[in-house]
């Protein structure tokens, strides 16, 4: 082994070419229960926003407004409870409770991914019923006025465009739960933070190992939220449309996008995205 | 004339303590246009969004092909896709393009194959000559073009009645054109329509019947003629005058 370096960032990377390995792994954790976990949270977040704006009317049908409003209290109880209490001290509740009351020992992974799936789908949840509140009205008037029912139009009309709506705050939570999933070290998950911990222990060098940590956290967010940006400017569409028609003098207007280019040219490229559309 | 398609009896709305129609009585009769004109504020929205219940009616019967759709038996969405609406902000689903907003009643409501509703959606939207847009999103297109294809995605489900809710108030004077032409052919062609307008050109001479409204209670109903050329009801004559004049 090496000499141990004197000077800052020759103990950087003195640590990283020694440990990098072991952050890269705690690393590799955290990214995998933020990922995993959004996804579960945001399934549960959809079908708590969904039920959520299910529309009742109680002199049509007592039996489903009765049971409509047993299925809300639970599910309010659930965003309201998870909402408003820590996620570290949900943790050990859940982990070490769980293990001394109910002599349930869990895998400390499914602890992990259920404590952050079900804090996001909290979270999720009033985000997607804003979202499904953001579609204005008349769409749904227009889905009903040509027979649709609830349920189409939901899945058909209102949810596409609800889930676009809310991609900036899905991206959000994704970010949150990368930096929140440290927390988790309490119960002794080997995430980045816990790594970080031990290393920066080891050594005594806490200044120089968190600064890799950071540096490590904050490559993960940074390329989520990029990511994230993309699949957005994905679903937007592109901006022109072509005419289905043969008539050239309909293309007079603006609207056709030009698709003749000479391949040769590689300038030719940026033309087309420019012209047309409105 | 016609059979009778739809029957309003007694129909009475209130928001509240606030009733919007009292005690409105009219039938259709296939082949009818029936404008229903009157002041905003008067219940003429009201009453057209109740016949295809998106208000639900206080009370009354609303009574299609001999059924009264208001007692229950009738599945709301099956009898909205014979009785089309067209708004006056469009509607159009914003996540789709104009081809798949005139389709997705077609596939989903009535389950017919891609094929056959692609056709039938072509069919309507150069009736309605929007054709070439296809491929456009509803963002994308002038207000006229979209009232345009509104009028096509309700035609595809090949409606029995069609209900408009003044169409082209949203519009400006050439759309407003653009839009009532549409509307014209399709009454030459004898579809079925009861239009709530503040055209009164159009309803003067495309109806065959003019509902006058005001305060929730239908005034004078008539031909057009009677109506426009010797209104009998005070009020009729009152909110008549200044187009009279011209």
């Amino acid at each position: 082994m090496t000499t141990f370096p004197t000077d800052y960032l020759g103990r950087v990377f003195y640590l990283f070419e020694n440990f990098g390995e072991s952050f890269i792994r705690g690393a590799g954790v955290t990214l995998a229960i933020a990922v995993i976990s959004t996804i579960i949270g945001c399934i549960i977040g959809f079908a708590v926003g969904i039920v959520q704006t299910v529309p009742t009317d109680k002199s049509e049908n007592k039996i489903k407004w009765f049971f409509m409003c047993i299925v809300r209290f639970f599910l309010n109880a659930y965003v309201e409870l998870f909402r408003g209490t820590p996620m570290m001290a949900q943790a050990m509740f859940i982990y070490f409770g769980a293990a001394q009351v109910f002599n349930i020992h869990m895998n400390m992974w499914q602890v992990a991914i259920f404590i952050v799936s079900i804090n996001t789908g909290a979270y999720m949840a009033e985000t997607v019923r804003g979202g499904i509140l953001s579609i204005d009205l008349g769409q749904t008037e227009g889905a009903k006025a040509i027979g649709m029912t609830h349920v189409q139009l939901m899945l058909y009309v209102i949810l596409p465009q609800a889930f676009r709506n809310i991609i900036p705050q899905i991206g959000n939570n994704l970010i949150i739960n990368i930096k929140d999933t440290c927390v988790l070290s309490v119960i002794g998950v080997v995430e980045l933070f816990f790594t970080t911990k031990g290393i920066a222990g080891a050594y005594y060098t806490y200044f120089e190992s968190f600064t890799i940590a950071l540096i490590i956290y904050f490559i993960m967010t940074f390329t989520c939220s990029k990511i994230l940006r993309r699949i957005e400017d994905k679903l937007d569409g592109n901006d022109n449309y072509d005419l289905a028609t043969t008539d050239t003098l309909a293309h007079t207007s603006g609207l056709y996008k030009y698709r003749e280019k000479n391949p040769n040219t590689v300038g030719n490229l940026n033309l087309d995205t420019r012209d047309g559309g409105r | 004339m016609g059979e009778t398609i739809l029957q309003i009896k007694h129909l009475s709305k209130s928001f509240g303590s606030h009733a919007v129609l009292k005690d409105i009585d009219f039938s259709v009769n296939k082949g009818d246009v029936t404008c229903i004109i009157g002041a905003s504020g008067s219940g003429k929205s009201t009453l057209l969004r109740c016949i295809n219940l998106l208000e639900k009616p206080t009370s009354g019967e609303i009574v299609f092909h001999g059924d009264n759709i208001l007692a229950g038996k009738i599945d709301p969405a099956s009898y909205r896709s014979k009785v089309g609406m067209v708004f006056q902000s469009f509607n159009l689903f914003n996540n789709l393009t104009v081809l798949k907003n005139c389709m997705i009643g077609l596939t989903k409501v009535l389950k017919k194959s891609q094929a056959e509703a692609e056709q039938a959606a072509l069919f309507y939207l150069n009736k309605v000559e929007m054709g070439p847009f296809i491929n456009a999103k509803p963002k994308q297109l002038s207000g006229g073009q979209k009232q345009r294809v509104a009028i096509a995605r309700a035609l595809a489900l090949e409606p029995e009645v069609l209900l408009f809710d003044e169409p082209t108030s949203a519009l400006d004077p050439q759309m407003v054109g653009e839009v009532l032409t549409v509307m014209r052919n399709l009454a030459t062609e004898g579809l079925t329509m009861i239009v709530v307008t503040h055209e009164m050109a159009f309803a003067r001479d495309v109806s065959n019947r003019v509902v006058f409204m005001s305060d929730g209670v239908i005034c004078e109903e008539g031909s057009p003629e009677e109506l426009f050329n010797n209104p009998k009801n005070d009020r009729t004559v009152e909110f008549l005058s200044r187009f009279r004049q011209k």
